[in-house]
């Protein structure tokens, strides 16, 4: 259970073919139990991931009829509904964590829509992270082809390199910069037969946010959409903050795709945001910097809308909010300055 | 739902959360909650008024009252009701990458 009582969900999604499966199967053979459930979805007629899952003596809810996230969402709130009148009547042990495995064409951004806005799930549930796994043959072409696994990447808090023994050292190395292209803040790992497992592991909300490496960001973005990294003079004033960024996600929501970081609003530690289009995960206040270090950042994912004009309008609306001598910068490329 | 004035509070919404959810019904904490809720009514006055719009009361610290200049008012819970509400009232989206709202905000800011 989550710091407020409520069942944490982390969400795996990938590409057909990626892994999702395996990485799921090797988790559950070294943490077994009956307090994961397991909600898988099965894409056409042939019900092949149900199979491999049961195979591991678990019991996963097969959903059944189409896509997860963009056909049956309906489903998916009926299934964690009888989750929970089944732990509630005791006929299923206190679940501890919930692993919902999307179809590989499903964008997971719907998945975390549902638990944040159904009226008793968001009471119960709540999404700690979002695995996606990659596959390390064919991620290139499928990255070049396939716009579904740029919606995946960008909603990853954690992207798993798969199939790692087949390709080189360098493959791998051009795939983490083609992935961070998308996603500058996604934790890469690399894995092998499911061995990077470990990444289904629940996460304390808020965690998935780190401190950012400036180094890691990458040097050019990806065509289609922009990355910026934010960097603040002062200490946001949080009122103005919130005024800006719900006015934002509501005028601007579809092409904001992502933003991420830890933010200084004069607290001991920092407060947390992590956002998925127009879902905004509730935002959490650590109590310390990770790692001892104040540094505050912002990273934005967007589609077709200037870094610089989200920098200036932020900038705008903290000075109104109070902070007058407060500057915004941007400390990466897209914006042509380094902090 | 609150029993002295039994209205039904669903949900705090995020830019309310504060470190502790019980904190902010109590003492101190419901004193931070109003002040920072009043600097949140003070800056979207500025941005509602530059489209003719404005908080006109906020009701129990837990509703926005939004008003138009023709006398439409609106009663809405949290931010995220209240920007698709003013969209509506000012028959145009409210975009906070507009320069000149920008630009008022920083007269504003100057001042």
């Amino acid at each position: 259970m989550g710091a407020r009582g409520r069942r944490l969900v982390t969400v795996l999604s990938g590409f057909l073919g990626s892994g999702k499966t395996t990485l799921l199967r090797e988790y559950l053979r070294r943490y077994p139990g009956d307090d994961i459930v397991v909600i898988i979805n099965e894409w056409g007629t042939v019900g092949l991931d149900h199979h491999l899952i049961r195979a591991v003596k678990e019991q996963p809810i097969l959903l059944r009829g189409g896509c997860v996230c963009c056909v049956r969402l309906d489903d998916l709130v009926r299934t964690l509904r009888e989750v929970l009148d089944l732990e509630q009547s005791g006929k299923l042990p206190a679940v501890r964590q919930v692993v919902i495995e999307t179809s590989g064409l499903a964008d997971p951004v719907p998945v975390l829509f549902t638990l944040t806005t159904d009226p008793i799930l968001k009471h119960h549930f709540t999404a700690t992270s979002v695995v996606v796994t990659l596959d390390a043959v064919n991620a290139v072409a499928q990255i070049a082809q396939q716009p579904e696994i740029h919606k995946q990447i960008i909603a990853a808090d954690c992207v798993v390199i798969t199939k790692s023994d087949l390709v080189s050292d360098e493959d791998v190395s051009g795939l983490r910069v083609s992935v961070r292209q998308f996603n500058p803040t996604a934790r890469i790992l690399v894995s092998c037969l499911g061995d990077a497992c470990d990444a289904l592991e629940l996460t304390v909300e808020g965690e998935n946010v780190q401190p950012l490496a400036i180094d890691q960001l990458p040097p050019i973005p990806h065509q289609e959409v922009q990355t910026a990294t934010l960097g603040f003079s002062d200490t946001l004033d949080w009122p103005a903050f919130s005024v800006w960024l719900s006015m934002l996600l509501e005028a601007r929501g579809p092409d904001i795709l992502r933003i991420k970081g830890m933010l200084d609003i004069g607290e001991a530690g920092p407060l947390v945001l992590n956002t998925a289009q127009h879902i905004v995960h509730p935002p959490e206040h650590l109590s310390i910097w990770p790692q001892g270090s104040r540094k505050p950042y912002l990273v934005f994912i967007t589609r077709g809308t200037d870094p610089a004009r989200i920098a200036r309008s932020l900038e705008a609306f903290q000075r109104a909010g109070g902070r007058g001598g407060l500057r915004v910068r941007c400390v990466d490329h897209d914006c042509g300055e380094r902090a | 739902m609150c029993v002295l004035c039994a209205q039904m509070v669903n949900e705090i919404h995020w830019s309310e959360r504060q470190l502790n959810p019980e904190w902010i019904t109590r003492g101190a904490g419901e004193t931070a909650r109003r002040r920072s809720r009043r600097a949140r009514i003070r800056l979207c006055s500025v941005v509602l008024g530059h489209y003719g719009l404005e908080v006109v009361d906020d009701w129990s610290a837990t509703n926005y009252l939004l008003g138009d200049r023709k006398g439409n008012q609106r009663v809405l819970t949290s931010l995220a009701e209240l920007w698709p509400a003013a969209s509506r009232m000012a028959g145009a989206t409210l975009d906070p990458l507009d320069d000149r709202l920008l630009d008022r905000l920083l007269e504003t800011a100057g001042k």
